[in-house]
């Protein structure tokens, strides 16, 4: 039994270590030959924790060869556009002016129940509506709206305004975050400042998030 | 770029841990070979004395290259080589006639445990 637990926990950080090396890429997003390293990476796995009469490294070499191709390949599909066609294929336009390419459909196999749901997916319920309709690489579908139907957006009504970032954690449950604050360009002054001014320690903060010009908002933990 | 170079290292080091696990086991699986030729011999010109010196030896021998073996080799096929090994001792010490059929079958299994780690075409279909 402590054999299995040993190797449960190497072959955990194995796997932790390869997917680490594969990048940070959603499991919805992920290119076929991902796709097909993630289902065989699980399956090479599970086999030297379930036969402790196979040796754990022949469940290491083939995960850490599988991964190690696959980012090598990422690296050439980088480089190369024809490799990268082969190994991942194009963009596929299905919805072209308003008109359904059905021949394109047909050689993707998708149906017309596939691209409603695809539109229910985004919100759309017209198909009317749709001016130009693209499946990815990875088969997600995305739409583009006719005109008329695209929301409104602050420069159509020309309302003013100015963009920045989004507000970042700086405490979160009694835990300073020096690492945001250095990216915000505050001090740790101005971190101090806010706490006497709420009458509030860092530790019993159990959040504050702020923007690069120091507007925040606190909340403190409750009880 | 990091991860590139990352992996073309790591895939070196694995060829180079895959060529050289080639090379030890059939360095290793030859000594053991000409160790049960030799037991063989021994038992052949009626020399009880070499015999279980070189069967001993064979054993200890295997004993001290299983350890490793396992690592690449599947358990199982180990294990049989053991009890083979064991028995060629038990028989030379007995001065029984049964040595060789150990003999033989032990010789069968290290060629079998050499020949699982070499990628010949055959075995990687």
């Amino acid at each position: 039994m402590s054999i299995v637990f040993i190797r449960a926990i190497v072959l955990y950080i194995v796997l932790a270590f390869s997917l680490r090396l594969m990048g940070k890429r959603q499991l919805g997003e992920l290119q076929p030959s991902e796709l097909v390293v993630t289902i065989l990476i699980s399956n090479i796995a599970a086999i030297p924790v379930e036969d402790i009469s196979v040796p754990m490294i022949m469940g290491i070499i083939p995960i850490l060869t599988l991964v190690c191709i696959d980012v090598i390949m990422s690296g050439i599909m980088l480089k190369s556009s024809k490799v990268r066609k082969l190994m991942i294929g194009s963009p596929r336009i299905i919805i072209s002016e308003g008109e359904i390419l059905q021949q394109e459909m047909k050689r993707l196999r998708y149906t017309v129940d596939d691209l409603t749901e695809a539109m229910r997916e985004q919100q759309i319920f017209d198909i009317t509506q749709i001016h130009f309709a693209i499946v990815e690489t990875t088969g997600k579908i995305n739409f583009l709206l006719k005109k008329d139907y695209q929301p409104a957006e602050k420069q159509d009504v020309q309302a003013g305004g100015s963009t920045s970032n989004p507000p970042s954690v700086i405490i979160r449950d009694g835990v300073a975050d020096k690492e945001q604050m250095r990216l915000l360009g505050l001090g740790e002054g101005w971190l101090t400042k806010i706490l006497r001014e709420n009458d509030v320690t860092e530790k019993k903060v159990f959040l504050l998030t702020a923007e690069s010009g120091g507007k925040y908002t606190i909340i403190k933990k409750a009880g | 770029m990091k991860r590139i170079i990352m992996s073309i290292v790591i895939l070196a080091i694995i060829t180079g841990l895959s060529i050289w696990s080639v090379i030890a086991v059939n360095g290793k699986t030859d000594s053991l070979l000409d160790k049960i030729h030799e037991t063989e011999k021994a038992f052949e010109d009626e020399d009880t004395e070499k015999c279980v010196q070189t069967a001993q030896e064979l054993q200890n021998e295997w004993e001290e290259f299983m350890n490793r073996a396992v690592l690449v080799n599947d358990l199982g096929h180990a294990l049989d080589i053991t009890s083979s090994v064991a028995e060629i001792l038990s028989f030379a010490q007995a001065e029984n006639e049964e040595l060789y059929a150990s003999c033989d079958r032990a010789e069968v299994q290290v060629e079998m445990f050499r020949n699982m780690q070499k990628p010949t075409l055959w075995k990687i279909l």
